[in-house]
This record gives structure tokens, C-alpha cells and sequence, in this order.
């Protein structure tokens, strides 16, 4: 009994900040999701949404990219990931070091930054020019494309270090084992190292496309106003033109489609763990 | 243990202590909205500061453009955070619908007297008065543009192809130059159709920005040689060192009159009044026409010969620009976003 109350003491106060900080909002959303103008509930909102090609673009696009984006992250991160496991410990801090320094800048002038280099005149075009494969007014910015490299950067760090730490976990010996056995540095990657890793790999894909698919910054100021996604769509609603039941219901919809691509991860690795 | 527990104790009470003091000695505060950049540097030289010296008050700014403003006040409606509330494109007639500003007398106004009749027009609907106006053209770039626009009709002209820069109409200045658009493309706020067709038009040959420091970033490295925006912005520009003119097309301009509001349920009614009067005096009205170009509303303003060209001086100049109801507009306003966003998607 004194067990139980000194557990729910010790939890009342991180209960009661989630409860008013995090629930309560959301049960508000969910509330003016489906309010009508006369007060009653109404499905307007969702339907307005689900009927509307342009808003099924919209979130189809953000679907999309972030699925890109997490596959990129997956396939730079793991070699990535693989390497620093494998090489000496000072070595290993300063790659850390390397690849969590983008995020210490600040998100808008990370991606100012990126702005110059992928706009007309920037870095990346410019090189292209040179090599004869582009004409000279020839600019990445505000493309998807532009969208995908400044996500990628932000992410890759969530990701590789997801995989690092399981990649540190699996025992050296298995891999000399597959080796002496015969098997080529690719057979023992994709036969031993790969299926160990996998709770590391999936669990820095649900982070990532998390992420990806709910940002608003970067892909706004890199995609620009002509390629909105969900989370840009749901800014505009709330700000621009002040329909807050939209607004609630966009962020219901992705609410929704997040969880429905949790759901099957989660089962995915509870049932490798168990 | 137990050698920590004076440390933590004098610790606890000197926060307390700092707790209670601080009211003790709070001075007045007054929270106001600016809109960043270039025009928020200008207006805490002119308006702020000044103020704050003089009533000895502290003035907080927060950085919001209209769009945003309007949508925070109405957030806060049961328990509001500003004092002062500065809309750019007609929100004011919304924000006075709502009951999210108070309505300001004309005789509580010192300055009030001295207005422009078009200024304190909206008082009676419960908006606050007009602190400077601007017009809505069109900025070239003198170096780089093969000719000097003259008419709306220019922004079709082959030779500015694929160097068009358009304005996102969720930005104030960018709606009203669509609505030139339109106007001149015989559409009327109603019926737009005939501005989107001729917009549609233009998309594969510009660039479309949301806000003014990307205009400023497209001038400056994107090559971009015209922009329907505003006059003040060609001076800022002009200020960064580009060869920016604003033209004032034969059609006519659009007028963007930007309000100083009071808004409603708070406790300093009184403090705010004085800070709205103050915005509207001659001096921060010269000021602002020398800074930045803006265009006076107050008669009893002077402007040096060279200086009042390159604003809109007087009445007779105000009335000739094209002014489009503020209360159609509010209501045209989603409609209008809405049909845009879908257009400009790719």
C-alpha cells in the first residue's frame, strides 16, 4: 500500500504536467475538429479535406517525401553508423561530433544556408553549369529536391546514431565467426550484421519520418509557398485565413496517419524482441 | 546533508525576495506588435523609444506581421497579451467585428484634429486610425531591366520572362497587388477569375515569395527585374545598396493603409490612447516619410519639396490612389487565399 502511494506520488507531478501540457490540447483539437459553426459536431472539416484534390496532394506529397527522406537517411546512415562503430574511440567522438553540428545552428539559418548554396548562382548549380549539364539560370531551390537534402541533413544525425548504438551492442566475435566461416564483408553485413541491427535501423526510421513528415521550417522556406506540405497547409489554416476547424482537422488527419504507420512498427519490433 | 540546507534556504529567499520587490518597482508596461526587419529598427528610433523615455514605460515589441497579429489577438481573446495592435491589410475591420479592438473617439486624440478626413474614416466602425500609407506599384530593377515598366500590362511584356518575381497573398502587399492585377484584367474583387487566369499565365515564368527579405534575396542574387510590391520597400531597397525604382503605374497604384489599434480588455485603455496619438504626430510622420517613405496622414505634417515627390502627399494625391474596401476585402479575403494556394501548386 505505502508501495503504491509512493509510486503515484512519484509520478503525480510528471502525470499532471502531460495531462495539462500535452492532453488537454489535444482533446481541444480533437474538440474543434468536428465543431460546426452552430456548436453541434459535424464531419465538414474532414470531408472539405478528403474531397479536395489539392489538400490530398498536399498530404500526399508530405507522405512521400518523408517516406524519401527516411529510406536516404537509412541508406547514408548505416554505412555511416557501421564505420563509426567500427573505428577507434577518439575517432568515433569526432565523427559524433561532425554529424550532430548541423543541428547546432539554428534551423533558419541552417537552411538560409542552404539557400544560397542550392539557389541561381549558388554552389551546387553553379558546378552543374560548369559541367555542361544545366543551363546557366538553372536554380534547386524551391524544388522537392531542395526539400529532401536540407531534411536529410536534419534527420541523418537521429537515425545514424539510432543504428550506432545497436551496431555497438552486437558482439564482434559473431561477425569473425561468419568470416572464418567463409563468407565475403558483404555476406556477414547481410547475413549477421543486418538482422542484429534492425531494431536500431527501425527505430531511427519511425524518428525520422516522424520528424520529416510533421516539419514546417525547412521545408517551407525550401520548397517555397508553390509546394506546400501538411504541417505548412496546417500553419496557413490556423494563421492565414483563420479557420481554426480546418486547422484542427488537417492536424487530426496527420495525427491519424502517423500513428497508423507507429502502429505496424511497433509490432514489428516488439515481435523481433520478443 | 544538512550543509546544503542554509545555502538552498538563502537561495529561496532571495528569489522571494526578488519575487515580491519586482512589482514594487514595475513601471508601466505596454506590449505592441512591429513587423521585424528594417520597419520595426524604424519604428523603435521613431515611435518606441521616444515614447518610452518620455512616459517613462516600458514598451515590449513582438514581431508579427499583420496576418499573424490578428491571429494571435484572437487566440487571446478571453485573456489579451497586447496593448497596442498594428494591422497592415485591413484586419482592423475584422479584429473591430470581432470585439478584439475597442473603438478610440476622434476628440481623445490630440493629433485627432489634424487628421486626413480618410485617416479617422474607420473610427466610427471601431478601427483605429490610419498611421502612414503606401503604394502598391511596381519595383524594377534599373540596371538589369531592358526597359522601364509603365502599366500593369508590363508584367506580360516578353522581355521581363522568367524574371518576374510574384507575392504570395497571404503578405498584405501581395494581395493588393493581385487585386491591381485583377482590377486592370477587368475582374473586380467578387469576381477574381479573370486575375487568376491572367496569374496562371505567369507562373512558368516567375518566382513566388511569401515574404519581403525574400524579395530582397531575389534582387539581389536571383536576378529578378520586377516585383509588383510596395514603395516603401523600394527605398529599403535602395537603402542595401540595389538599383530598385518604384513605379507608380499608369492604371494607378493601390493603397495599403497601415492602422494603429487599441485593443480591447485591457488595463492601460489610457496609456495606449497616448501611445496611438503619438504615433500619429507630425514629427513620427515626417520621420517615417524621410526613413522609409511612407506616406503621412497627418495635414499637419511637412515634408521638405524633394521628399514629399516621393511620397503621397496630401489629400488630393491619397484620393488618386486605388483604394479597394477594406470590409470586401476582409470578407473576399479566404475565398481569395484559398482559390490562390491551389493555383500557384505544382
Amino acid at each position: 500500500m505505502r508501495d503504491r502511494l509512493e509510486d503515484l506520488a512519484l509520478a503525480g507531478p510528471g502525470v499532471a504536467v502531460l495531462a495539462v501540457a500535452f492532453l488537454l490540447p489535444l482533446f481541444e483539437m480533437l474538440r474543434l475538429s468536428v465543431l460546426g459553426d452552430d456548436g453541434g459536431a459535424t464531419a465538414r472539416h474532414f470531408v472539405r479535406f478528403l474531397t479536395d484534390g489539392y489538400y490530398l496532394g498536399v498530404a500526399w506529397r508530405t507522405v512521400h517525401l518523408s517516406l524519401l527522406i527516411t529510406a536516404l537517411c537509412v541508406l547514408v546512415g548505416f554505412p555511416l553508423a557501421y564505420v563509426m562503430s567500427r573505428a577507434s574511440p577518439a575517432l568515433r567522438l569526432w565523427l559524433i561530433v561532425l554529424l550532430i553540428l548541423p543541428l547546432m545552428t539554428s534551423v533558419v539559418v541552417r537552411t538560409f544556408g542552404w539557400m544560397v548554396v542550392l539557389g541561381r548562382g549558388g554552389l551546387i548549380p553553379w558546378t552543374l553549369w560548369k559541367l555542361g549539364l544545366v543551363g546557366r539560370n538553372f536554380s534547386l531551390m524551391h524544388t522537392e529536391a531542395a526539400i529532401v537534402v536540407g531534411m536529410v541533413q536534419v534527420l541523418l544525425p537521429f537515425t545514424t546514431l539510432s543504428i550506432l548504438g545497436v551496431l555497438m551492442k552486437i558482439d564482434r566475435g559473431l561477425e569473425e565467426a561468419a568470416r572464418t566461416m567463409g563468407a565475403s564483408f558483404l555476406a556477414t553485413l547481410r547475413a549477421v550484421v543486418l538482422p542484429l541491427a534492425m531494431p536500431g535501423i527501425l527505430a531511427g526510421s519511425i524518428l525520422a519520418f516522424t520528424l520529416s513528415v510533421s516539419s514546417f521550417i525547412t521545408p517551407s522556406l525550401l520548397g517555397g509557398v508553390r509546394l506546400p506540405v501538411l504541417a505548412a497547409s496546417i500553419y496557413d489554416a490556423a494563421t492565414r485565413t483563420l479557420e481554426w476547424n480546418f486547422a484542427a482537422a488537417q492536424s487530426v488527419i496527420l495525427l491519424v496517419g502517423v500513428l497508423v504507420v507507429l502502429v505496424p512498427y511497433a509490432r514489428l519490433t516488439g515481435r523481433r524482441r520478443g | 546533508m544538512f550543509a546544503r540546507v542554509p545555502a538552498l534556504a538563502i537561495a529561496a529567499a532571495i528569489a522571494l525576495g526578488g519575487a515580491i520587490a519586482a512589482p514594487a518597482q514595475a513601471q508601466q508596461k505596454l506590449v505592441i506588435n512591429s513587423y521585424g526587419g528594417a520597419y520595426e529598427q524604424i519604428h523603435r528610433r521613431l515611435v518606441i523609444d521616444p515614447f518610452a523615455r518620455k512616459h517613462n514605460v516600458e514598451v515590449q515589441v513582438i514581431t508579427a506581421y499583420s496576418a499573424d497579429a490578428l491571429a494571435q489577438v484572437r487566440a487571446q481573446k478571453a485573456a489579451p497579451q497586447f496593448d497596442v495592435i498594428h494591422f497592415s491589410g485591413g484586419q482592423e475591420v475584422v479584429a473591430a467585428r470581432e470585439g478584439l479592438i475597442a473603438p478610440i473617439r476622434l476628440d481623445e486624440l490630440e493629433n485627432g484634429k489634424d487628421m486626413h478626413p480618410f485617416a479617422v474614416a474607420g473610427l466610427s466602425r471601431g478601427e483605429g486610425p490610419v498611421h502612414a500609407v503606401a503604394a502598391v506599384g511596381l519595383l524594377y530593377n534599373k540596371a538589369r531591366a531592358p526597359k522601364a515598366p509603365s502599366s500593369w500590362n508590363d508584367l506580360w511584356d516578353p522581355a521581363f520572362k522568367d524574371h518576374i518575381l510574384l507575392t504570395d497573398l497571404s503578405n498584405s502587399y501581395g494581395l493588393l497587388g493581385f487585386l491591381m492585377i485583377n482590377k486592370v484584367k477587368g475582374g473586380d474583387i467578387r469576381n477574381p477569375a479573370k486575375g487568376f487566369d491572367a496569374v496562371k499565365g505567369l507562373l512558368g515564368s516567375s518566382v513566388v515569395v511569401a515574404t519581403s527579405p525574400e524579395i530582397q534575396q531575389n534582387f539581389a542574387q536571383n536576378d529578378a527585374w520586377i516585383a509588383p510590391y510596395a514603395q516603401d520597400y523600394a527605398f529599403t531597397l535602395r537603402k542595401a545598396g540595389l538599383p530598385i525604382e518604384f513605379v507608380q503605374p499608369k492604371e494607378g497604384a493601390a493603397g495599403v493603409f497601415l492602422t494603429v489599434n487599441l485593443v480591447a480588455n485591457r488595463p492601460n485603455q489610457a496609456l495606449a490612447k497616448k501611445f496611438i496619438d503619438f504615433s500619429l504626430s507630425p514629427e513620427v510622420q515626417a520621420g517615417w516619410a524621410q526613413e522609409l517613405r511612407y506616406s503621412p496622414t497627418n495635414k499637419a505634417t511637412r515634408l521638405d519639396a524633394a521628399l514629399s515627390r516621393e511620397v503621397i502627399y496630401g489629400e488630393q494625391a491619397v484620393a488618386g490612389l486605388v483604394r479597394f474596401d477594406p470590409v470586401e476585402v476582409a470578407d473576399a479575403r479566404a475565398g481569395l487565399v484559398e482559390t490562390w494556394k491551389k493555383l500557384i501548386a505544382r
